[in-house]
């Protein structure tokens, strides 16, 4: 059943001379229970499309979608004073460098009771307290975190505050924004392990927006790769990345040193990103593609169902 | 010819940390021994604080070793400052983890490479430096040459920045190559471009290589062997094939099956716990007795020696 | 910079010309350099612009501003106006001078002292803490009541007692400069220190001086012109101060005599202040990347 889809976003930002179309026309729907991965490079608007889903856009960035169904409601429309009743309790999102999220001045607990109480301002300290020490054991904390800095904590712990953060309202849907991306090795590997566990516990669905396929591989069942904006492809994570039919999904892979033999075979993508403040009427891979024809330069591709997937190539039937 | 390139014996670097009271020292690098011969890539693999790039700044001359020898193309290069050495300076050369901050950015990309051969006096005049230049440029597929030459540095991407240092070492003809985390910074897609024209360079200049990483697909893909660091001391060194399917110390399986990878299946954790140690006087014993899960009270007293094994195959446990 | 050897020269626009394109698009430093453009025509030509000698002594005393004197005339029937007009030049190379010594002192000892670090960075941070404390006016003070008043030793006095600001900007400028990766690219290279320091150091790390150097001017200028207020200025020469100096007795019957030099001497040091502010606009670090 799905949790929550998305038709036809798009997400711009106005600058001085022009506008940077940087999410077009993305249309996924997600099922509840899944841990959905997308995956992109830099450029590829899969940040700012978690940060219009949370409207917490910059000034500048404006989101328009046909429409947005969250738990059977349309969001696209509600008002901010609406989308902030939801905010936090449906729906939270996780973000990377937890350093920077926290004030260095302010006790862990101060941080958090402040949270809770701009979404429930009656919530008592007490309770509150009880609230965040059950969940700091769900993720494996200590309960005396509560009373300390975030200087005297690690990276992980930091990462693992900010996951209870988001979960404190056992909101449906949580958005994990790059959340491995600055820890060692190791307490990636653990943090994923969390995570998944986390997901069952809470009966949760999660976004993990990354850029590296081997988390993505270990940790989710679907993934959706996007590139300068646009959706790609859709599916299961056995299905697209070990037989991906989209040419950049394709290449995307093929650039993994994990899967081409050591010292060979690793391809990387000629060409660079189109510009997002004008960006091709057609395919938007086209100029780096390997398989393209003249009629990828003419036709804009449709994202369409495709054996068990959803696909965005003109010569999908023959390339697959 | 399998020559010994660099020989490294008891290697030791500490950093004084200012505290309050008693003088504490962070022992970066301490007591490394290894060897790498001509034509090896050989990887340093560990995480944040292991040291890995301390080794490769002191081995660079970049930092002063407390104590400890580096013997280079069998001389001695340890115990001085190689400041002006010029022929020294010419053999080895180091890339850096931050492409975008590799070049002056008040310098044209021309000057910047024209540089370095000018001071170690590579070519005869300014033209024939300049073709040398284009050649090595049109040779490595970083076209239009002419135009990227006259660029600043920030009007080009990670990766074209990142392929300009390489050639910027190579133009000097070193007999050696430090690369520290030079992929880290980069897009996916990026990388691979990166990775093979290091491949590429090290073929062609019969050099061997450094190559510093905490991301052991990375590492298994380019290196031939590879150093596992922990905490300033070296845990296991072995060819990448057998670090990978066949890692003896626990620290390795642990960073193994916690790298996220895209190979297919479920992979075993082997578990450990607790955050990754920065060596401020550590206590007596193997450094990752803390977090090991088959340490027995010798570990904890005693230290380890770096043991051969098989051949090639070196481990630093009690219990291997 | 032109390459041989067919090579086109460099595309685009220069990082100068982007940077003169940037300072021009700041209201407050087109104004400085407009006043400022003003100024050093004056000081230029000032034989041709001012109608009478400077020193020229007429039987028209104390008159008011008029059509034959633009400024009035002082208390010897001297024209103000070509005094004042004459009195830029005195003024435009105290300041230039001045400020052009204390930033070439305070760049040298800044980057030395902020690169090479260690023994000789704990002293020179000493001394430049220990100028900073003193007020640098009264050290001037003493220094010329004790050595003279020539202008020559005005404007070295005041390089020489103000090079401290500039050398702490220059020094954060090399600490933090000295651990870039260009730096240990250069060192990695083999560069010789004095060359990463003349040729990576100072010029990525200047710009604050130069910014502050503006405003140094503007303040040397006003330091002369409260010196020669105080009587202490060259003997020989009509600074705008020792216009104002002689107008004392006459102000309250007279304004003219003390009004309009002292309208240049805040015009002049606004003009800096403008300038200062329109270099630090243009070299906020954030628009060096050129977009």
């Amino acid at each position: 059943m799905a949790l929550i889809t998305m038709k036809d976003l798009d997400i711009n930002y106005k600058l001085k001379s022009r506008t940077v179309r940087a999410v077009r026309g993305f249309t996924l729907s997600i099922d509840e229970g899944d841990i959905v991965g997308i995956i992109g490079e830099s450029g590829s608007g899969k940040s700012t499309l978690a940060h219009g889903l949370m409207r917490i856009l910059p000034e500048n960035g404006y989101m328009e979608a046909s429409e947005i169904v969250l738990n059977g409601r349309d969001i696209s429309r509600i008002s901010d004073a609406e989308f902030r009743e939801l905010r936090w309790v449906e729906v939270s999102i996780v973000f990377q460098k937890a350093m920077s999220a926290l004030s260095p001045v302010h006790k862990i607990f101060d941080q958090m009771y402040d949270t809770i109480l701009s979404h429930k301002p009656a919530t008592r300290k007490e309770d509150a307290e009880k609230l965040l020490t059950k969940l700091f054991s769900v993720v494996n904390l200590p309960a005396k975190a509560l009373s300390m800095y975030p200087h005297e904590l690690s990276g992980g712990m930091m990462q693992r505050i900010m996951i209870s953060l988001g979960l404190v309202f056992n909101p449906k849907l949580v958005i994990l924004d790059e959340v491995t991306t600055a820890l060692d090795v190791i307490t990636q590997g653990q943090l994923l392990d969390e995570i998944k566990r986390l997901v069952r516990e809470f009966r949760l669905t999660a976004i993990m927006i990354t850029h590296d396929i081997g988390t993505v591989n270990e940790l989710c069942n679907k993934v959706a790769i996007m590139y300068a904006g646009e959706l790609l492809e859709y599916g299961e994570v056995e299905d697209v990345i070990f037989n991906p039919f989209n040419p950049y999904t394709k290449a995307l892979v093929k650039s993994h040193p994990d899967l081409n033999p050591h010292g060979m075979g690793l391809r990387g993508i000629p060409g660079t990103l189109p510009d997002l403040s004008n960006p091709p009427e057609a395919c938007v891979f086209y100029e780096r593609c390997p398989y393209r024809k003249d009629i990828c330069a003419k036709e804009k591709p449709k994202l369409i169902d495709y054996a068990g997937r959803k696909v965005k190539c003109l010569r999908v039937g023959e390339l697959s | 010819m399998s020559t010994e390139m660099l020989k490294v014996k008891n290697l030791v670097k500490y950093f004084p940390v200012r505290k309050i009271g008693k003088k504490q020292y962070v022992k970066a690098v301490d007591d490394l021994t290894f060897s790498i011969k001509t034509g090896e890539i050989f990887g340093v693999l560990g995480e944040s604080g292991c040291g890995k790039t301390t080794l490769g700044r002191v081995i660079n001359r970049l930092e002063m070793e407390q104590s400890g020898e580096i013997q280079f193309l069998g001389q001695s290069i340890s115990g001085r400052e190689y400041k002006e050495d010029k022929y020294f300076r010419r053999k080895m050369q180091m890339i850096f983890q931050n492409p975008y901050d590799s070049f002056d950015p008040r310098y044209m990309i021309y000057k910047s490479m024209d540089l370095p051969m000018k001071i170690n006096m590579v070519g005869i005049d300014q033209k024939r430096r300049l073709e040398k230049i284009l050649e090595t440029m049109n040779h490595a597929k970083l076209t239009p040459a002419e135009s990227l030459l006259t660029r600043y540095p920030h009007e080009l991407s990670g990766g074209q920045l990142q392929r300009i240092s390489i050639l910027r070492s190579m133009l000097l003809n070193p007999r050696f190559v430090v690369a520290d985390e030079c992929v880290s910074m980069l897009d996916v897609s990026v990388r691979a471009d990166v990775l093979n024209l290091l491949l590429q360079v090290h073929k062609e200049l019969d050099s061997s290589m450094l190559f510093i990483t905490h991301d052991i697909s990375v590492a298994t893909y380019i290196c031939d062997t590879i150093m596992v660091l922990y905490a300033g001391k070296i845990m296991e060194i072995g060819s990448s094939n057998d670090i990978l399917n066949s890692p003896l110390h626990p620290y390795s399986k642990a960073l193994v099956s916690y790298s996220p990878t895209i190979r297919k299946g479920e992979k075993e954790r082997f578990r450990i716990t607790g955050e990754v140690v920065t060596p401020i006087d550590p206590p007596p014993g193997c450094r990752f007795a803390s977090r090991c899960p088959v340490a027995k009270e010798k570990c904890t007293v005693e230290e380890p020696k770096l043991r051969t094994i098989d051949n090639n195959r070196q481990v630093a446990c009690h219990f291997v | 910079m032109i390459i041989e050897n067919n090579v086109s020269l460099a595309r685009g626009d220069s990082r100068l010309l982007k940077s003169i394109r940037r300072y021009m698009s700041g209201t407050k430093g087109v104004i400085g350099l407009s006043l400022l453009l003003i100024f050093v025509v004056l000081a230029l030509f000032a034989p041709l612009i001012a109608p009478f000698s400077p020193d020229e002594m007429t039987d028209d005393i104390l008159k008011s501003p008029s059509a034959a004197h633009l400024f009035g005339t002082d208390h010897l029937g001297r024209d103000i106006f070509s005094r004042v007009v004459f009195g830029t030049r005195i003024s435009l190379s105290v300041g230039f001078v001045a400020a052009g010594l204390s930033a070439l002192i305070g760049i040298f000892v800044g980057s030395f002292s902020g690169y090479y670090g260690g023994f000789t960075d704990s002293i020179v941070s000493r001394i430049i803490d220990t100028f900073l404390m003193i007020p640098s006016f009264f050290l001037i003070l003493i220094i010329v009541s004790i050595f003279g008043s020539n202008i020559i030793y005005i404007m070295l006095v005041i390089g020489l007692t103000t090079w401290p600001a500039n050398a702490r900007l220059m020094r954060a400028e090399a600490l933090s400069l000295r651990e870039r990766t260009f730096i240990m690219v250069a060192r990695s290279t083999g560069e010789s220190r004095l060359r990463i320091l003349f040729g990576h150091v100072i010029p990525n790390g200047v710009y604050p001086v130069i910014a502050n150097s503006a405003l140094q001017m503007g303040g040397a200028i006003l330091t002369e012109a409260a010196l020669s207020f105080l009587g202490l200025g060259d003997p020989n020469l009509s600074s705008w101060g020792k216009l104002i100096y002689q107008a004392r007795p006459y102000m309250t019957f007279a304004p003219w005599t003390i009004v309009i030099p002292g309208i240049f001497v805040v015009m002049a040091v606004l003009a800096f202040s403008f300038i200062g502010d329109g270099l630090q606009y243009t070299l906020n670090p954030k628009n060096v990347k050129g977009d």
